[in-house]
């Protein structure tokens, strides 16, 4: 193949035309570094040489010839967020994983490394882990961030991932739709539920997606609060037939629309829950 | 009072405007639709030229201009290669463009691949921008199902295609040759010039380059015309420009703004002044390539000529502020730290002087430096610019020789003091 030859016109976005770049962007997707072994076979396939390709494997940022942690945590350190104490950051992931940018934890979770521009200068300190991006970061947020990487960041992407779906819901005492067109969570109409911990008693829109936990709510409801769920309408308790199967916290119960029964956790942070459609347990 | 001008930035804050539907209720495909039913490619070229609308990728050379320098009769393929490498350390004004907009620089994209017969726009979007390239991705499909995009477009007989490409971390792939090379498939080095991308470029075919912003621009310069265009911004520099404020000020952000507005104007007026009631020490007018600017020259105004006139340069429209409490001289450090990193190893005067300028810096900053240094870095920049290929090395040089002549007794005081500059932590070692 005769590389100086470029796709010609005719020929729409042809995945075999992709560059070598996007190759090696391909095999590190997979393997999250680029194994020797793919990237001979890469040059048995393009008939360019192995040199060649070393060259573009190790002259690109994004590459990595070493095997990379389970999580990419990178932090900026480009003028913008320098001066607004980027290095700071850096050096408190430094601090929290015990290694320096540019390593691997020696239990293979986290890779540290420093970038230059991350290219969302007007909200710096910025940090990147696994591709998401969080910022004004402070160094109290450090610890938070690992832990949230650690739980699984991209577990769940919302509007690709299958096991993501929205659903209707009414409540089993009054049959009155719960769903809040007026509030989106997610994209979706919110699920609008009366809640009550301590002395709070405010509103809690639920996202109405599946698979997905967020909420936005009244009033915050710190982490680990087992709060009362009611019916916004005929304010009835939504107790749940059963406690949750992982923290023995009471259980919440809606009704889902076209027969079913979805219940989740009322402890905040838990993500317990239970969805029985037309008698199928899932 | 500087105000705001939203020409690129129209769509700021309409929900979805990154979806085809939404972007054609706003007035969206109506420039294609009018360059490709009324207008010739060539009278498209005579519009963007009339209208003086310059590349606002850092360089500022007339678009239309560069669009002419493409030979017409050349058989065989020719290019475009939309630069959405945006890697300036404080420029995110592209990124704001891709993931909100896309359909406005598709849409320039393909007007300008019309206006100079160009038969594959490639889009090289940075590889960090993880969500732009999905949004472009998207947005190319959508207007492929529109027909905007493909075979025979809206039935003109005009046919293009759209590619993304991503960048793998390469700041040095923004230079327009270094893009090309990486496009092909290789490290990302830069080609001497001439042959300029206009008659040799990609794959040794004719190629424009502009950077995102510049086609962005370019369908409301053919809806609205090149009088209306030319009416905005001061004699020399036309038009709007969107500058990414950042660093020491209340609100760093996005300004879309006239030319020729007072720079101190953006930062007291629009990013709401120096942070925590702060004075002003200086500030970088366009990235951080182009030198320092004093806190005295704040009231330059914002355009190629008075920067340039200033000494400095405009660049990609950067505006990076820092306050008087900034150690100037480790500020400096990280920026060369930066340069040193990134430059692509080709010339020699670049991939050695960047290092020796660190580690002057770092010589310095550890209490060792010696009054001679500062003559010694002097010295290195001049043996840089403009000694390379591509202008990698004149960007390197601007913020050491700048910080130097304008805030030597920082320098003199840490080398006469032995001052050593505190390095917070020390990494636990296992």
């Amino acid at each position: 193949m005769d590389h100086n030859d470029a796709p010609m016109a005719t020929e729409t976005q042809d995945e075999d035309h992709d560059g070598l770049i996007s190759i090696l962007e391909r095999i590190q997707a997979k393997y999250n570094y680029l194994p020797q072994e793919a990237l001979r076979e890469v040059s048995e396939e393009t008939g360019r040489s192995l040199v060649d390709i070393y060259g573009v494997a190790t002259f690109y940022r994004a590459f990595s010839l070493k095997p990379r942690g389970k999580h990419l945590v990178s932090v900026c350190l480009g003028t913008a967020c320098h001066v607004r104490g980027g290095p700071m950051i850096a050096e408190e992931f430094e601090r929290q994983l015990g290694v320096c940018a540019g390593e691997t934890t020696p239990d293979k979770e986290f890779t540290l490394e420093t970038v230059n521009c991350l290219g969302a200068c007007a909200l710096g300190p910025i940090v990147t882990v696994d591709g998401r991006y969080f910022t004004k970061v402070g160094t109290a947020a450090v610890k938070k961030i690992l832990k949230q990487a650690k739980e699984g960041l991209g577990k769940v992407e919302i509007g690709t991932d299958e096991r993501v779906f929205p659903m209707e819901v009414n409540c089993p005492r009054c049959n009155h739709s719960l769903m809040d067109t007026d509030h989106l969570v997610d994209g979706h109409p919110s699920i609008r539920v009366t809640v009550s911990f301590g002395k709070m008693h405010g509103w809690l829109c639920l996202s109405s997606l599946y698979g997905s936990y967020n909420v936005t709510s009244e009033y915050p409801i710190p982490e680990n609060t087992v709060a009362y769920f009611f019916c916004p309408h005929c304010h009835g308790e939504l107790l749940g037939a059963s406690d949750c199967p992982e923290c023995g916290e009471p259980m919440v119960r809606m009704i889902v629309r076209g027969g079913g029964v979805v219940q989740i956790c009322s402890r905040r942070g838990c993500k317990g829950h239970t969805l029985d459609v037309d008698g199928v347990n899932l | 009072m500087t105000e705001l001008t939203k020409v690129v930035m129209r769509l700021d804050g309409v929900a979805d405007a990154h979806r085809l539907d939404v972007y054609e209720a706003n007035g969206g495909y109506s420039a294609l639709r009018k360059a490709l039913g009324e207008m010739k490619p060539q009278e498209v070229i005579d519009e963007v030229k009339a209208s003086g609308l310059r590349g606002k990728g850092g360089a500022g050379f007339p678009a239309g201009l560069k669009w002419s320098f493409v030979p017409q009769d050349h058989p065989g393929p020719k290019y475009l290669a939309c630069n959405a490498d945006e890697g300036e350390p404080g420029t995110f004004k592209d990124r704001w463009i891709i993931e909100n907009n896309p359909h406005e620089m598709i849409e320039g994209c393909i007007i300008c691949a019309y206006a100079v017969g160009l038969s594959h726009i490639y889009v090289y979007c940075r590889g960090e921008f993880y969500e732009g390239k999905r949004k472009i991705e998207q947005a190319a499909k959508e207007a492929y199902a529109k027909g905007y995009l493909g075979e025979n477009i809206l039935g003109s007989g005009f046919s293009t295609h759209l590619t993304v490409h991503t960048g793998a971390g390469s700041y040095e792939c923004g230079e327009e040759t270094a893009l090309l090379t990486s496009m092909e498939g290789g490290r990302g080095h830069p080609k001497i010039k001439p042959p300029f991308p206009a008659s040799e470029g990609a794959w040794r075919k004719p190629t424009v380059i502009n950077n995102v912003e510049t086609l962005a621009t370019v369908p409301a310069v053919i809806t609205q015309g090149a009088q209306w265009h030319a009416g905005m911004g001061t004699e020399k520099s036309k038009g709007v420009k969107m500058v990414c404020v950042s660093g020491h000020v209340e609100r760093p952000g996005i300004y879309e703004v006239e030319f020729g507005v007072p720079a101190s104007g953006i930062i007291n007026d629009l990013a709401g002044g120096v942070w925590k009631g702060r004075q002003l020490k200086g500030y970088f007018p366009g990235g951080s390539s182009t030198p320092v600017l004093p806190a005295e020259k704040a009231d330059v105004l914002y355009d190629y000529e008075s920067i340039a006139e200033a000494g400095s340069m405009l660049g990609s429209g950067a505006l990076i502020a820092f306050d008087n409490e900034t150690d100037v001289v480790r500020m400096a450090e990280v920026i060369t730290r930066f340069y040193a990193w990134e430059s692509c190893g080709k010339c020699t005067p670049c991939r050695e002087g960047t290092r020796w300028m660190l580690q002057i810096y770092e010589r310095i900053l550890n209490g060792g430096g010696r009054m001679d240094d500062l003559e010694l870095l002097l010295s290195i920049c001049n043996n840089l610019e403009f000694k390379s290929f591509c202008p990698f090395g004149d960007a390197a040089v601007g913020v050491v020789r700048s910080t130097i002549n304008l805030y030597r007794d920082e320098y003199e005081e840490y080398i006469r003091e032995h001052k050593v500059y505190r390095r917070r932590f020390v990494p636990v070692k296992h």
